[in-house]
């Protein structure tokens, strides 16, 4: 246990000062990443820009693969979206003082995978100026959304889980915020005293804080299950082989907390890293995550193995066929490249404690985060393109458009995370305390 | 109408707890007294209990809005039904999960303006002027009426160990 005695302890300005000086200045390092990163989302920008031109065409979705990596990646950056979500609610309602140099971190995963997950069903739809037409407002046609389509249901939940997200993470900002112009001058301190909406820290609004936090942790926690269920009945709603499945919103939502945790240990390795808050984001925060991120391996083991001995022993001739071209046809290599990212690497890695240390358990969240988009992967794809009827069979491949717009998302996550730690503490300075043990 | 106050400074903060005991036994009430600090002061119970109806304007606002959102959908259905193969124009299983979501968004909202308003982010009533927060201090602020319960208030601060005490006015 890494306790600290009373005399070893830090002021609270000595913490807000270290902390806030990680927020000025740029090295070119930093901004050669920004430029980088920006360049990077700039030619996704580009090749949506073409795809809305020159129409769906320029993408690989052919019938009968009608989802292609746009609905993969959108799956992929909801479920990891679950970290706050976890990480926050759960240890908050739990009252697991360890979470918090990590909350922030987390939450501010949250947002930006909600943003980025939230874009795909938009580039997915093609014409994206029509997407107003999903949204229930009056119109003399009487034209109304499909309020029994799991769209639709996606559509509120997204929008629901988007909202609670900003203002979880806005929340604890405020006192931070109030910090920040407290300690600045001109500009920047009008501009974080109106964000700030007036932080005096009197006790009343201390209170007021708590209370809303732990009423926040509870709705959050129910808004984020029911976020990736109904992700989950997109595709259970459906008679495709192997989707019309009861278990795939549990599934759904292990997986979610899966790559969720497997990001925030990454992100968490990154800033430990570039910005040297070695002192805040200690190896025992690692080591906790680390063996929650083991606990989320096993169970998503356990549902993968349970849905898939289903269909096998099932052999329905729709479904085995599906099963055979996921397991040793021709995506059988992306299968067991699936269970070794997500299951045996981490087994090893984390459950041999000698190994664990913060750098096994970042490669872990990176071969996990590896794992969890090819399992998406592996749900839309070989289902879509061995459907029921032999004749329809077809196959897919990414056009350079999804390709780059793909890639442009993880840039983009990259560089709001960049953006977002000089524009506000990644680590809650009020919450901070460093004779909290992290066990 | 003037207002006095008198800021105390205290290094720790059990020592401001210990003072506002003090102030209430000698008569001052509660609800003279405000906290002002950097990191939250957490006593069990609170020392300056405060009554919250957060959680009941929670579910005020998750029930309207759910209901709103499931009444909205039930007169689109009727009024514009679709085919639905012989199932019910309204389902409950089918528009569920709209109400669901949009409860919780309602939920959401009620907290958010529930913490604005209790937290006095968005009220202005009380200007008592914010005292200048020490780093690792906190400050009592008490609300005091004529000489006779300043002093009264003062002896007791400073008996507090209280630090620093310092009167100031301000208009309501």
């Amino acid at each position: 246990m890494e306790a600290i005695s009373e005399t070893d302890r830090r002021t609270f300005g000595h913490v807000r000062n270290d902390i806030l000086s990680r927020m000025e200045g740029a090295s070119r390092a930093y901004l050669a990443a920004v430029a980088a990163l920006g360049a990077i989302v700039a030619w996704a920008l580009f090749a949506w820009c073409y795809q809305i031109v020159g129409g769906f065409g320029h993408t690989g979705v052919r019938r009968p693969v009608f989802w292609g990596f746009y609905i993969v990646n959108f799956v992929f950056w909801i479920g990891i979206s679950h970290a706050g979500t976890l990480i926050s609610a759960i240890l908050r309602l739990t009252g697991a003082e360890w979470r918090k140099p990590i909350t922030r971190a987390a939450e501010a995963i949250t947002v930006f995978c909600l943003m980025i997950g939230g874009m795909f069903p938009l580039i997915h739809i093609g014409r994206v100026s029509y997407f107003y037409w999903m949204l229930p407002y009056p119109n003399e046609r009487m034209l109304w959304p499909n309020f029994r389509s799991p769209l639709f249901w996606d559509l509120t939940a997204i929008l629901t889980y988007l909202l609670g997200s900003l203002i979880y993470l806005y929340l604890p900002l405020i006192p931070d915020l109030a910090e920040i112009g407290r300690q600045s001058t001109g500009t920047k301190r009008r501009i974080y005293r109106a964000l700030s909406l007036g932080w005096s820290g009197s006790d009343r609004q201390w209170q007021a804080l708590e209370r809303a936090m732990k009423l926040m942790a509870i709705v959050i926690l129910a808004i984020a299950v029911s976020v990736h269920s109904v992700v989950a009945y997109d595709f259970s709603m459906s008679i495709t082989p192997t989707w019309h499945n009861t278990i795939f919103a549990p599934y759904f939502v292990v997986g979610a907390i899966f790559s969720g945790i497997a990001a925030l240990v990454l992100v968490m390795a990154a800033l430990r890293k570039t910005m040297g808050l070695q002192e805040y984001l200690r190896e025992v925060h690692f080591v906790n995550l680390g063996k929650l991120l083991l606990l989320m391996s096993l169970i998503w083991l356990y549902f993968t193995f349970s849905e898939h001995l289903t269909i096998w022993y099932g052999n329905l001739p729709r479904e085995i066929h599906v099963f055979n071209v996921r397991e040793h046809g021709l995506y059988g290599s992306l299968f067991w490249t699936m269970v070794v990212c997500n299951f045996v690497i981490p087994f090893v890695l984390l459950g041999i404690s000698r190994l664990r240390n913060v750098t096994t358990i970042a490669v872990c969240g990176a071969t996990v985060l590896v794992g969890m988009w090819l399992e998406r992967l592996l749900i839309v794809i070989p289902s879509l393109s061995t459907p029921a009827l032999p004749a329809a069979w077809g196959s897919y491949a990414p056009s350079w458009v999804e390709l780059s717009i793909t890639a442009g998302t993880f840039a983009a996550m990259a560089l709001l995370y960049l953006l977002f730690v000089k524009a506000f503490p990644i680590i809650a300075i009020w919450e901070y305390d460093e004779r909290i043990p992290a066990r | 109408m003037t207002r006095e106050y008198l800021h105390a400074e205290f290094r720790r903060p059990e020592e401001a707890i210990a003072a506002a005991g003090k102030l209430v036994a000698a008569g001052i009430p509660k609800s003279a007294l405000e906290l002002y600090s950097r990191r939250p002061v957490e006593t069990d119970p609170p020392i300056l209990p405060r009554k919250s109806r957060m959680s009941l304007v929670a579910v005020l606002a998750a029930i309207t809005v759910g209901t709103g959102a499931t009444a909205l959908m039930f007169w689109v259905q009727s009024d514009y039904p679709l085919v639905t193969g012989g199932m019910p124009i309204t389902s409950g299983w089918a528009t569920g999960v709209v109400t669901f979501e949009t409860t919780m968004a309602g939920a959401v909202f009620g907290i958010f303006l529930a913490l604005l308003w209790e937290s006095g982010l968005i009220r202005r009533r009380r200007q008592a002027p914010v005292p200048e927060l020490p780093d690792d201090g906190v400050v009592l602020e008490v609300q005091v009426n004529g000489r006779a319960e300043t002093g009264l208030a003062r002896d007791v601060l400073i008996e507090s160990r209280a630090f620093r005490v310092n009167a100031v006015r301000s208009e309501a």
